[in-house]
Order: C-alpha cells, then sequence, then structure tokens
C-alpha cells in the first residue's frame, strides 16, 4: 500500500471539518449581494433539456435556470429526506398508505417569461416524462422509469397537485429532489426548451454561446425574495483539462465543476494556493465492468465469478483513482451513502478479500470452466476514449493478465461507445455509471430490472425484480435498508455488474465563495441559490 | 560507400552525432523486450508515482507502471510511425516522382492533380476524419501520416527528375538506344536518393511529433502500446505538478529524438548536395 | 501567364471538390452517427424517435444523393443546420473564422518577424556562437510538440505570475490590450515552429546566394557590403521563405487546432475537431470546405509568386 501523503491526510482532515462547517450555515458572515461568479464547464451540454439527457454535464449549467417541486437542500451536504427542502411546493404529505402525495404550492411565481406558474405546469410536466397517453412525447426519455408508479396526475385547483400512485413508492420524494427533476412550462413546447431556457428559477439565461460561454443573470422576480445574492453566472467552457486548472488557480475560474475534482489538481491547487478551500465528498459515480451476459464466456457463471474475484478493488482505489475513491457495491457507500454493504457484507463479496487467494481461485473457476495455459480466454475490454475510462480499462487488463486471460484493450469515441452499448456489440466494457439520488429506486430500475434501457449488461434475473419492486413499497426504513443489503450481494454474485468502486470529488473553490456546499452527488447541487461572494 | 561514411562522420560531427542518436533508438526499439527492465503494462497500485531511483530508474506513472520501459516501448510504436511512412513516402512518392518526371503528359495531367489534392489536405485535420472513420489505431495514424508525405516527396523528386533528364548524360544513353526503365535506374534513380534521404530522415522527427498531437487530441494509437506521444499528452497537465518526471521523460525523448532526426536531415543535405533546396 | 492561371483555376476547383467529396464519404464510413450520439448519451432507444430524427437529417438516404443535396445546397449558399445543436451552421461558425484567422495572420508575422532576420544574421555570421545559437533554437522550435509548448507556456504563467490569459474571447474592439494580450501567447506558440523552418531557409538560401558570383562582383564593384547583402541576396533568398509559407500553410492548421484547444480560443479550428467527435456532418463539411479552399487559394497564390519571383522557372 502507497503511503498516503501527508497533503492526503491533511486534505481529509480538512475536508471532513469544512464540510461539517459548510452544513452549520448558521455560523457564517451576513451575505453580501452583487457580483458574478465564474465557474468551470467542460464541455458544451448536449442541449438545456434536462429532462432529456444524462450526464452532470447539463445539471450543472442548466439547474440555475429552473425550479424543482421539492430539492435537496443546497446547505446540506449529505442529502436525504430530512434535507429535502421545498422550492415550488410549500407543503407536501403522503395520504392513502403512501400510495398518495399531496403538493400545496407557492402563489405568484412567475416564468422567466411573464406567464404564471400553475399547478398545470406540474401535471404537464409530469405526465411528459412518464409517458402518459396522450401527453407530448420527449425526444429523449432516460428516466421515464423513475415515474413508472404515477397513476394520475390531478391539479384540484391552481396551488393544489395530487400524484396517485398504482402502489406506494416512498422514494417518489427523494426522485423529485433530484437535479434532473425541474418543473417545466406548459406553455412552451418541450422541443424549444432544448436551445432556450424557460424556467422559474433564481437565474434567468441571459446568452448561450455554444463551445463558450453558458451565461445567467439574477432573476429579479424569483420567489424567495432576498435571493439569489449573485449578480450572474457565467459557466465558462475549457475544454482542456491542463487549461482549466490552470485557469482556477490564476482566478479566472472560482469554483471547479463537479466531477472535475481529481485528487491530484486538489493536492496541486492546494500547494499553489493555501486558502483554496478543497472539499472531499463522493461523486455517487461508480465503476463498473459490464460483462455482456448475451455472449458466452459471460453466459458461464463461473467466468462472471473468475473475472470479479480477479480484479483487486483495493488496488484499483490506490492505482486508478491514487487513494480517491471507496470500495462498495451497487448503492453508494457510507459515510457518503447510507444503504452502503457494512464491511462484513463487503469482505465477502469477490474483489475484496485476499488479491493473490481470489485470483488462485479465479483461476481454478475458469480451468474448470474450460479454460486454461493451453487454451487461454481471449477478451476484448472496450472503453470510451477518456482519460478516467482509460485508466480503468486498463487496470483491468493488467488485473486479467494475471489469472491467464488475454485481454486487450479496445477504446473508442463517445458515438461509438453508446451505439455498442446498446447494440450489445462488445465483450467486456470498462464503465462509469452516476446514480443520482441515493435512493435505490433511483439505480435499480435503471441499471438493473429486465429489458431496463441502460441496463447494457442484459442482466435479467426475475428474482431479482421482484426483490427490487418489494422494497419499493417498504416503507420501513430499517427494514427496506436490510432487504436492499440483500439485494446488494445478489447482484455481486450474480456478476450483475460488478462495482470496482464508487470514486471521490476533490471539489476546489476560491475562499470569496460562500455557501456553496458540494453534495455527495454531483447532480444536485448546481442551483446557486444561496451562494454568495465575500469581496 | 564505407568511405563516404567515414567522410560524413569527420565532417559533420553533429549530424554524425544525431545519427548515433537515431541508431541508438531504433536498437532500443528492435531489442525492446531486453532492453526494458519491466513489463511496460504492468500496473502495479503500490508503486505510484514512484521518483526515479533504483528500482525504477525513470520513476513510475500514476498507474505504477514503469516509464523507462514504457519509453522503451514507445520507441517500437515511434519508429514504427516514421520508419512507416517514410518508408511509403520515399517508395511511392519516389516512383510517382520519377515517373511524372520523365513521362510528362499523361502522368502530369492525372498524377499531378491527384497530388496535389493529396498535399492540400491539412494534415491534422485528414487524420482527425480518417481516425473517426476507422478507428483509432496504428494502421490510421500511418496513413493519416504518410498520405500528406508522399506528393511531397514527389514533388522534389519529379523535379530532380525534369531536371536531369534534359541532361546530356540521358541524352546519350538514349541515343545509344537505351530504353526508358534503364534509363531511370542507372541515372535518374541515383541522383535522386539524395533529396530523398534528406526528407526520409527529416520525416521521422515530423511523423513523431503528429502522433504525439493526435495523441493530444486522444486520437493516437491506442493503449496498451504505450507512445511517447500520450504519455505526454494525458500526463501533461495532470501530474506535472506533482511528479514531473512523468511528463519530463517522453517530452525529451521526443525531442531529443526529432533533434536527432533533424540534425541528421541537415547534416545529409550539406554532405550529399549543400544546393539542395528543401 | 493567363493560360497558366485558368489552369490553375481549374486544378483548384478540381482539388476543392474532390477534398469534399473524400470528407464526405469518409465521415459517413465513421461508424457512430449524430443519432447514435444524442439517443445512447441518454441511454434510451425508441427505434420510431431514432428513425424518425435519421429521416429528417437525411441520413438513411444513400450517400451519394446526401452527397448530391449537400453540394447543390451550398452552392446556392445555404450551409444547412448543425446536427448537434440545430442552428444554421453559419451561425455557429461565422463568429469563429475571425479570430482563427487573426490567429493565423499573428502567428505568421510572429513567425517572419523572428525568423527572417534571426536566419539573415545567422548567414552573416556564420559558425560564430550567435550562429549556434540561433541554430539549436530554431531546431528545438521544430522538435517540441505544438501542445507541449502551449502547455507548458500556460503553467509557467500561472506559476510564475499567477496569471493567465482570459478564458473567454475578448474582442479588440471591447479592450484592444487585453484582446491583443490574449493573442499574444498563443501566437507566439502557434508561431515558433514556422519561426524555426523561416530560420533555416532563410540561411541556407541566404548562404548559398552569399556565395553566388554576382554578388562577388557587386563586392569587387565596391558596393557597400550591406547593401549587396539586402538588395541581391535577400530578393533572391525571398523566394523560397514564400514557398515554405505557402506550403507550411496547411501545416499551421494543424498547429491552430491544437493551440486554440490549449489557449481555449473559440476558433473554426477547434471547433472542427469537436464536430468531428460529434458526427456534425454539415459542420464539418462546411469548415473542410472553408479550409479545403484557402489551403487551395493559398497554393495558388505561392505558385503565381513564385513564378513572377523568379523567371527561371518554367511552367510547361
Amino acid at each position: 500500500m502507497t503511503n498516503r501523503s501527508p497533503v492526503g491526510v491533511w486534505l481529509g482532515g480538512m475536508a471532513l471539518l469544512t464540510l461539517t462547517a459548510a452544513s452549520a450555515w448558521g455560523a457564517s458572515p451576513t451575505p453580501k449581494s452583487g457580483g458574478v461568479l465564474n465557474a468551470m464547464h467542460r464541455e458544451d451540454p448536449p442541449s438545456l433539456s434536462i429532462h432529456e439527457e444524462a450526464t452532470v454535464s447539463v445539471n450543472w449549467g442548466v439547474m440555475p435556470c429552473y425550479s424543482n417541486l421539492v430539492l435537496f437542500n443546497p446547505l446540506r451536504g449529505q442529502e436525504s429526506p430530512a434535507t429535502i427542502i421545498g422550492e415550488l411546493a410549500e407543503k407536501w404529505a403522503w395520504r392513502d398508505d403512501g400510495k398518495t402525495l399531496v403538493f400545496t404550492l407557492r402563489k405568484g411565481v412567475r416564468w422567466h417569461d411573464g406567464q404564471p406558474f400553475s399547478s398545470k405546469d406540474v401535471k404537464y410536466t409530469f405526465d411528459v416524462v412518464r409517458g402518459a397517453p396522450g401527453a407530448p412525447a420527449l425526444r429523449l426519455n432516460p428516466r421515464k422509469v423513475w415515474y413508472a408508479q404515477i397513476q394520475a396526475i390531478d391539479t384540484p385547483d391552481p396551488d393544489t397537485v395530487v400524484f396517485r400512485l398504482k402502489r406506494p413508492q416512498p422514494a417518489l420524494l427523494m426522485l423529485l429532489a433530484s437535479g434532473y427533476s425541474p418543473v417545466y412550462p406548459a406553455h412552451i413546447p418541450a422541443a424549444e426548451l432544448r436551445t432556450r431556457c424557460v424556467g422559474t428559477g433564481p437565474f434567468k439565461l441571459k446568452e448561450y454561446r455554444p463551445g463558450e460561454l453558458i451565461e445567467f443573470v439574477r432573476n429579479p422576480d424569483y420567489f424567495i425574495k432576498g435571493r439569489p445574492y449573485l449578480d450572474g453566472i457565467r459557466f465558462i467552457i475549457i475544454k482542456e483539462r491542463g487549461t482549466r486548472i490552470a485557469a482556477l488557480q490564476a482566478g479566472r475560474l472560482d469554483v471547479t465543476m463537479p466531477q472535475e475534482g481529481t485528487r491530484n489538481a486538489a493536492e496541486q491547487l492546494k500547494k499553489a494556493i493555501p486558502s483554496m478551500v478543497v472539499t472531499e465528498v463522493s461523486q455517487s459515480i461508480n465503476d463498473n465492468l459490464l460483462m455482456n451476459f448475451k455472449r458466452p464466456p459471460f453466459t458461464d457463471p463461473r467466468v462472471r465469478r473468475a473475472l470479479s474475484l480477479a480484479i483487486d478493488r483495493r488496488a484499483y482505489v490506490q492505482a486508478v483513482r491514487q487513494g480517491g475513491a471507496v470500495v462498495g457495491a451497487s448503492m453508494l457507500p457510507r459515510p457518503w451513502g447510507v444503504w452502503g454493504l457494512v464491511p462484513d457484507d463487503l469482505a465477502g463479496l469477490p474483489g475484496s478479500g485476499d488479491p493473490a487467494k481470489q485470483k488462485a481461485e479465479a483461476r481454478q473457476l475458469l480451468s474448470e470452466a474450460g479454460f486454461g495455459p493451453g487454451h487461454a480466454m481471449r477478451l476484448v475490454v472496450s472503453t470510451r476514449a477518456i482519460a478516467q475510462y482509460i485508466d480503468m480499462a486498463t487496470f483491468v487488463v493488467d488485473q486479467l493478465k494475471q489469472i491467464g486471460v488475454e485481454a486487450t484493450l479496445e477504446q473508442v469515441e463517445s458515438a461509438v461507445w453508446f451505439a455498442k452499448l446498446t447494440r450489445g456489440e462488445y465483450e467486456l466494457g470498462a464503465n462509469l455509471t452516476g446514480v443520482s439520488v441515493d435512493d435505490p429506486d433511483s439505480n435499480f430500475y435503471e441499471n438493473y430490472v429486465c429489458g431496463s434501457p441502460r441496463n447494457y449488461s442484459q442482466y435479467c434475473n426475475p428474482d431479482v425484480d421482484r426483490m427490487i419492486d418489494e422494497q419499493s413499497q417498504m416503507v420501513d426504513q430499517v427494514k427496506r435498508r436490510r432487504f436492499v443489503a440483500e439485494i446488494q450481494k445478489k447482484l455481486e454474485l450474480d456478476g450483475a455488474r460488478p462495482i470496482l468502486g464508487w470514486s471521490n470529488d476533490y471539489y476546489a473553490m476560491w475562499p470569496y465563495v460562500k455557501n456553496l456546499v458540494p453534495h455527495q452527488s454531483v447532480y444536485n447541487y448546481g442551483r446557486f441559490q444561496e451562494v454568495w461572494l465575500d469581496r | 560507400m564505407k568511405t563516404s561514411v567515414v567522410r560524413f562522420l569527420r565532417r559533420q560531427p553533429l549530424g554524425s552525432a544525431g545519427g548515433v542518436v537515431m541508431a541508438l533508438v531504433m536498437l532500443a526499439a528492435f531489442a525492446a523486450t531486453a532492453v526494458s527492465t519491466d513489463d511496460p503494462t504492468r500496473t502495479n497500485a503500490a508503486q505510484t508515482f514512484q521518483p526515479p531511483g533504483r528500482r525504477h530508474w525513470l520513476g513510475t506513472d500514476h498507474l505504477g507502471r514503469d516509464i523507462y520501459s514504457r519509453l522503451v516501448h514507445g520507441a517500437r510504436v515511434s519508429l514504427a510511425v516514421g520508419l512507416t511512412t517514410s518508408a511509403l513516402g520515399g517508395l511511392l512518392g519516389g516512383a510517382v516522382g520519377i515517373a511524372s518526371g520523365y513521362e510528362r503528359g499523361v502522368a502530369t495531367a492525372v498524377i499531378q492533380p491527384i497530388l496535389d489534392i493529396m498535399q492540400g489536405f491539412p494534415l491534422l485535420v485528414l487524420a482527425l476524419v480518417l481516425t473517426a472513420a476507422l478507428g483509432p489505431s496504428l494502421l490510421t495514424v500511418i496513413v493519416a501520416i504518410a498520405v500528406p508525405f508522399v506528393p511531397r516527396v514527389a514533388r522534389v523528386v519529379r523535379a530532380t527528375t525534369l531536371a536531369i533528364r534534359e541532361s546530356t548524360y540521358v541524352e546519350a544513353a538514349q541515343a545509344l538506344g537505351a530504353s526508358g526503365l534503364r534509363v531511370a535506374v542507372r541515372h535518374i534513380v541515383p541522383n535522386t536518393l539524395a533529396p530523398l534521404i534528406v526528407l526520409t530522415t527529416a520525416q521521422l522527427g515530423s511523423a513523431i511529433l503528429v502522433e504525439a498531437a493526435l495523441s493530444f487530441l486522444g486520437l493516437g494509437v491506442p493503449e496498451p502500446y504505450p507512445s511517447w506521444g500520450r504519455m505526454l499528452s494525458v500526463s501533461a497537465a495532470e501530474f506535472a505538478q506533482r511528479a514531473p518526471w512523468v511528463v519530463i521523460f517522453p517530452g525529451v525523448a521526443i525531442s531529443v529524438v526529432v533533434f536527432a532526426s533533424n540534425l541528421l536531415g541537415d547534416s545529409l543535405r550539406d554532405f550529399l548536395d549543400p544546393r539542395l533546396r528543401i | 501567364m493567363w493560360g497558366f492561371l485558368g489552369r490553375r483555376l481549374a486544378l483548384a476547383a478540381l482539388t476543392i471538390v474532390a477534398m469534399s467529396i473524400v470528407i464526405f464519404v469518409l465521415l459517413r464510413i465513421a461508424p457512430g452517427n449524430i443519432v447514435d450520439l444524442l439517443f445512447q448519451s441518454a441511454g434510451l432507444v425508441d427505434i420510431s424517435e431514432k428513425q424518425r430524427l435519421a429521416h429528417e437529417l437525411l441520413l438513411d438516404r444513400p450517400v451519394a444523393v446526401q452527397y448530391l443535396t449537400w453540394a447543390t445546397a451550398f452552392v446556392h449558399g445555404d450551409l444547412g443546420k448543425s446536427f448537434r445543436y440545430g442552428l444554421p451552421a453559419w451561425q455557429i461558425i461565422r463568429p469563429r473564422i475571425p479570430i482563427t484567422v487573426e490567429l493565423a495572420i499573428l502567428a505568421l508575422a510572429v513567425s517572419v518577424a523572428v525568423g527572417l532576420p534571426t536566419g539573415v544574421v545567422s548567414a552573416t555570421h556564420q559558425n560564430t556562437w550567435l550562429d549556434y545559437g540561433l541554430r539549436i533554437f530554431s531546431l528545438a522550435g521544430l522538435s517540441m510538440p505544438a501542445f507541449w509548448l502551449g502547455m507548458v507556456i500556460i503553467i509557467l504563467l500561472v506559476r510564475t505570475f499567477g496569471w493567465i490569459p482570459s478564458m473567454l474571447y475578448i474582442a479588440p474592439w471591447v479592450d484592444l490590450r487585453a484582446h491583443l494580450l490574449q493573442f499574444l501567447f498563443p501566437a507566439l506558440s502557434a508561431g515558433y515552429r514556422s519561426a524555426a523552418l523561416i530560420n533555416r531557409i532563410t540561411r541556407s538560401s541566404m548562404l548559398e546566394v552569399l556565395r553566388e558570383d554576382y554578388v562577388r562582383t557587386g563586392r569587387a564593384k565596391g558596393l557597400a557590403g550591406r547593401s549587396v547583402v539586402y538588395r541581391h541576396a535577400l530578393k533572391n533568398a525571398l523566394l523560397p521563405v514564400v514557398t515554405v509559407i505557402g506550403t507550411e500553410f496547411a501545416f499551421l492548421i494543424g498547429g491552430l487546432i491544437v493551440t486554440e484547444t490549449v489557449f481555449n480560443l473559440p476558433g473554426v479550428a477547434r471547433y472542427l475537431v469537436e464536430a468531428i467527435l460529434w458526427r456534425d456532418y454539415p459542420v464539418v463539411q462546411n469548415l473542410v470546405m472553408f479550409i479545403a479552399i484557402v489551403v487551395v487559394l493559398t497554393n495558388l497564390t505561392v505558385d503565381v509568386l513564385y513564378a513572377r519571383l523568379d523567371p527561371r522557372v518554367r511552367y510547361a
């Protein structure tokens, strides 16, 4: 194990301190109004329509424009049902044993173009997103499955919305609090929202110059008086990683972008500028392996288990993420996520035990499956041509070589990558998966149920599907947690999508930026409604 | 031939130094496995970012891989790209140049436009589109670099051929009844060797630089082949301040080899025919 | 002369058409298209939606039909819509062109301003330490990858001054000083390599010319040393320099791509890479056409200049 550098230990300590301090925002000085924040952005969002995309590049860059029904409190780094606050909704309540969710909406809210906001906008948004019969369809709809339990949405009056579910789904509130769940205007066709933004959020879109800049200006009619503090936000798009870091260091940028805070960059910045504030949080993004269940030899569970055993998870954390990651199963591990497996459970899973023993066991399994020294397994590991992916895939290839598998690396551009995944034209894929909200419903339905479009490995286990449905209805969270732990173990043992680890983010910002608290999920804190500049 | 080499070594010390460097690099590339200390693709979680020392002569990178071994194996890629494109360009360009210089009419009308088109492609643009079309691979990089190189060689060779064609040797030979091919081989080819040699030695350096640029844009020779260009471009920004050796050594390798190839090319030109304008 | 010009123009036109066909075909061979990218990045496969979009963008027609549709539209001045942004391609490309053009001109200016005088000095002080020093300096310029140089400049700037040029484009009429400062370092970075080349060519052709008889004659006649150098030698030495500028131009574009990426300048060169990665066919086509036209015209100009400057060249 590499010696942890003193800077690393120091960072960790500061991180905990900062996260705690930041959460207790009552202790910070009086906010000042004014100033424009220069935020880092790494690429153009594929479009400006949050509901149609599934990348942090769209949340970070468009969230300031919109409002949700409910949102995770921006000032609390650790998201949970307890940190959900209302945005467009003032109050909400569960009724009918958890089958009905009633929202009382704020009054007097206006869209950026002056039109009044009402319950019909909420009904429109979620009818469209859930694919209600008769509702206009989105061109792309990655989270349709989130809302599959909604039977109907009623609007008894302009200030009340009622979600009627087919069966209880306590997670629905968490899903609605995600950065991915803004409310769209009913009077504007969804297609237009790809290139312009009309929301009820704290900032109005001033200008979008593709490839350069997304600029927002303060919304003077924002429904929370006295907010936002900032006069505007500029998301400056810089494609080149080294230039981004230099720009932050030189003060051309005030804050990093979530998911772009590598440990190295953070340490480098800290050395150059000791007053730089660096917060260690999870990204809520895991590194995983996709095994194509429809192709031999992956149809053989022994092979799947062998491959998973071969990858030493702790070595992975050290080598590929320089210690900036946590080993875990399919749900975000502790302390960042509440559903993570306890260490005892983890220890029993492939990849977490003694590396030498596990590799030996892997070799044994492979020879049982018919592969051996004379008849080695040949594999192509495919991955995207992006540094984070390539490093992971390189490590995987090397680990597989150590159990006698002749693995070669194939790196492809994004255009080709997605095509490969959805058409099943790959053998083993080295992949990153983001989970927006720390709730099993957000994760399992998208990635593990039979036939889900994003279940790229095409894993299908009807028993697991039943278990996932069962946990989704559980109101008793303690019981639910235990049940979800069983599901996670089963998924890892089945080799559904072996998780290598969950990466950390080292979020850096200049000290004069106040009230920007990184959350343990990169997708949900891009609203900037509380941020102010102390200068 | 031997005396020429000795004369060269004596008259052109700088160029000779360049030649020696190139020879060393080629040796390292051919004997890569023997010369390196580790498997260049073996990752080692416990040994990431080790500074240069006894165990790892040039240190290790972010995945714990030995940099010295990666440099040595990377020489293979750089040389493969450089030598193949040089050879392709030299042979194809030379043949085309001689043919179009010797046989004027048809060749000029057909070949010349094609050459102009090939040469008109900005190098990186063609490489980008080719890589998108064919996927990043050693072959794509070679083709992308060779395409603009061939016409450049052809042009120079054609010019030389045109000049020689008018000379008295050729007229005499033709008067004596020698066939076109014979004339070409005996008189024209030897005289075009000089510019060819200069161009192809310089091309080696050029090819390495282009491969580095392609790697920077993410389109170069992909893993697991260690490539100097990729070692430099991927690591530069991220690790420069934390572990400078990860970035310095590939950078030095590229610069030194390209420098050497330029020196060699220059000196060869001075030595063979100072009047060459290339 | 005019027959020659006419022939060259015809050739130029043919070259441009051929380049457009090659790029068009290569793009469509490339696996994955915009429909794949848009849909799969969100991970949902709705076949009918995909097909509808593909049909809308003409991607399901044979390549020849697509080409002809595009070519006719292009000739009429209709540059199509960006697949990615849905906005007219011209609207996206237009603001970027002046930036790349300005960077190219500045880089060339740097290269001539640095390369020419140093080449002359090197030649007139042949084999002195000054000469060796300058030769090393110029060889270094040819041996360094362009992006490397750019990155080094940025890192040095941030470490020494805690400052880097603006990451957002500043137009000259908004703040001239900041604008020039923004372009200074990229121009230096992109121009270094061409400066090195011009230096070498100038040096070698100056050396050659200085040896020529008529210079010796000029000296014998008693003309002042300097005027001999500058009037006779330099004029003849300019010839290959002009050629180099012409051939280097195509290479320079590659350097611009990399420099614009490193210094975050929103020019067409950098945008080309992104458009290719996004399979944004209309934008790539237009950009390549634009580049082709510029390159071909530059070559043409160079050839014409060459013919005028050197009466010994015959274009049979």
